[in-house]
């Protein structure tokens, strides 16, 4: 996992004004997973998992998730938005130990 | 010393005119398997003295070791074939009869022959439709023997011998035929259009193979790329002697395999030359099967993306591989006393439904994508696992993963995907 919070971002190759656009987004994360010792105890630490993702476009959120270790690894997450304007789609993504991880795509139309 | 000339010219057109025949009697050389233990196809006696085989966590430890199997030095005949005659004194019991064929303990039945019933689900296609077989009026012993070993009538059939090979024992072939005799038309309307197997829609696929939001078997690939560059003990890394980074050095490379290597004596992929290859140059083991040899065979291999596959069929020993190969596809093995081609030949099994799966045809070529990512297993895959996995329904012992044998006919499969693009890892059921 040498490359933790690498984001990936995947938008239409052509979008026209108005266009309601489907947006699949990755991001590379463990996404640690509630651990239990031997007498079957949950081990008690900060576990560390993405817990929100924002995706903002022209300044404005089109898209947030609040979400919990039940999401597996390598989280992926698809949301839809009407383009109306060219402009940059920003998605950003928090986890619990406070690392945030951000990527962009351009918005263009064709 | 004179003869020494003549000979070898002998020799040499004997190996242009004789179309590899000579060699294709002759296995190659033994192989000692470099997988991980999990994947060599060996054996542990338990404390109670039953023999188990070892296999990927998950996997039935079931030795059919009474059944033959694809490695060339397994000289035992296919399950003899067998004349039975029904027993007497048992009385069938249709009840019964319709659990068998529905047990999937056993054949299931239906993973190839539909039976009205909703719960007949998933039903196939491979064998004829049985939903109205009673109405035939065919003698209950005929229905027995073609139950208990079809080959007697049918020699060419795709069927198992369910008798000879003691999946089902005597009774539970007279219980199976009773139920047979019960299914009397008309069949029932379908609620489900989902349900026959002959009407079924065809599965659409997974979309965007190459699209690491889609398939995760393409993350998998950028982890090797720290490998790529990593020293190994010997103090060097693949990035030390391939020079210009993977993408540029490995260009076209995956599409020559597999090939025959004349230093190891034998056909190999690129996961058996690799295996083989790393631990030599960089000392880092990469054995078969090991998640390390899956990555960088992702990677090799994925630097060919878009270029067509070109293995060579033509040089002496590749023919001889080939058609070794070939016979091992139309090889029957196992409980099941299968081969790959009554599943995957256009006349038989080919784009059927077995079950719920849609049957590959091994003419469209089946192994351009390989590794593969699995959304059933929800990891990536190479082709000797997944040729592995193919045994338990054989019920034949799987060989090593890095097995010469499972190499020739990867290369035999790979021979219809010649000229067809390469794209990897792909994503399948």
């Amino acid at each position: 996992m040498a490359d933790i919070g690498k984001v990936r971002i995947r938008v239409p190759s052509t979008i026209k004004p108005g266009d309601v656009v489907r947006v699949r987004t990755l991001v590379i994360h463990p996404m640690e997973r509630i651990e239990r010792d031997a007498q079957g105890k949950i081990v008690q630490k900060k576990y560390r998992y993405i817990d929100r993702v924002v995706a903002t476009y022209l300044g404005k959120t089109v898209a947030a998730f609040d979400t919990t270790q039940s999401v597996a690894e390598n989280p992926s997450f698809a949301f839809t938005f009407r383009a109306t304007d060219p402009g940059v789609l920003k998605v950003v993504f928090h986890d619990t130990h406070g690392s945030t991880w951000e990527g962009t795509a351009d918005i263009r139309f064709s | 010393m004179r003869a020494w000339p003549v000979a070898a010219l002998l020799g040499l057109a004997a190996g242009c005119a004789g179309g590899g025949l000579p060699q294709a009697t002759q296995p190659p050389p033994a192989w000692t398997s470099r997988a991980v233990p999990e994947a060599r196809g060996d054996f542990r006696v338990r404390a109670d003295g039953k023999r188990e085989a070892i296999r990927y966590k998950g996997w039935t430890g079931r030795d059919f070791g009474a059944f033959r199997t694809y490695a060339y030095d397994d000289a035992r005949p296919e399950v003899p074939v067998t004349r039975a005659a029904m027993p007497a004194g048992v009385a069938g019991d249709p009840k019964k009869g319709r659990a068998l064929f529905l047990s999937r303990a056993k054949g299931p039945c239906s993973g190839c022959h539909l039976i009205p019933g909703d719960d007949v689900w998933p039903a196939g296609s491979v064998g004829p439709d049985l939903s109205t077989l009673g109405d035939r009026r065919l003698p209950d012993a005929y229905l027995y023997q073609q139950i208990f070993d079809p080959r007697v009538v049918l020699p060419n059939t795709a069927m198992p011998p369910w008798g000879a090979a003691k999946i089902f024992t005597p009774e539970e072939i007279v219980h199976l035929v009773a139920f047979l005799q019960t299914l009397r038309g008309p069949a029932p309307p379908e609620k489900d259009p989902e349900r026959n197997p002959f009407t079924r829609p065809k599965p659409p696929g997974f979309g965007d193979n190459l699209d690491p939001t889609n398939n995760p078997g393409v993350l998998v690939a950028e982890e090797a790329e720290a490998l790529w560059s990593a020293r190994g003990p010997a103090g060097r890394s693949c990035a030390d002697c391939h020079e210009g980074g993977p993408a540029r050095s490995m260009r076209g490379v995956a599409t020559r395999y597999p090939k025959h290597v004349a230093a190891y004596r034998r056909m190999m992929s690129v996961e058996d030359f690799l295996a083989a290859h790393g631990p030599e140059t960089t000392g880092r083991p990469l054995p078969s099967e090991s998640a390390e040899n899956l990555a960088m065979t992702v990677l090799v291999k994925m630097a060919s993306n878009g270029l067509p596959v070109a293995v060579d069929l033509t040089s002496p020993p590749a023919r001889a591989a080939l058609a070794r190969g070939k016979a091992s596809f139309h090889r029957r093995v196992g409980e099941r006393n299968h081969a790959c081609a009554d599943c995957h030949t256009p006349d038989k099994g080919a784009g059927k439904f077995l079950g719920g799966r849609l049957l590959g045809d091994v003419t469209d070529g089946l192994t351009r994508h390989f590794p593969t990512w699995r959304t059933s297993q929800g990891a990536l895959w190479d082709m000797r696992k997944r040729f592995q996995w193919c045994m338990t329904p054989l019920g034949a012992n799987m060989l090593a993963a890095d097995a010469v044998e499972y190499a020739e006919l990867e290369l035999y499969l790979t021979s219809f995907d010649n000229g067809k693009p390469l794209s990897v890892p792909g994503i399948r059921h």
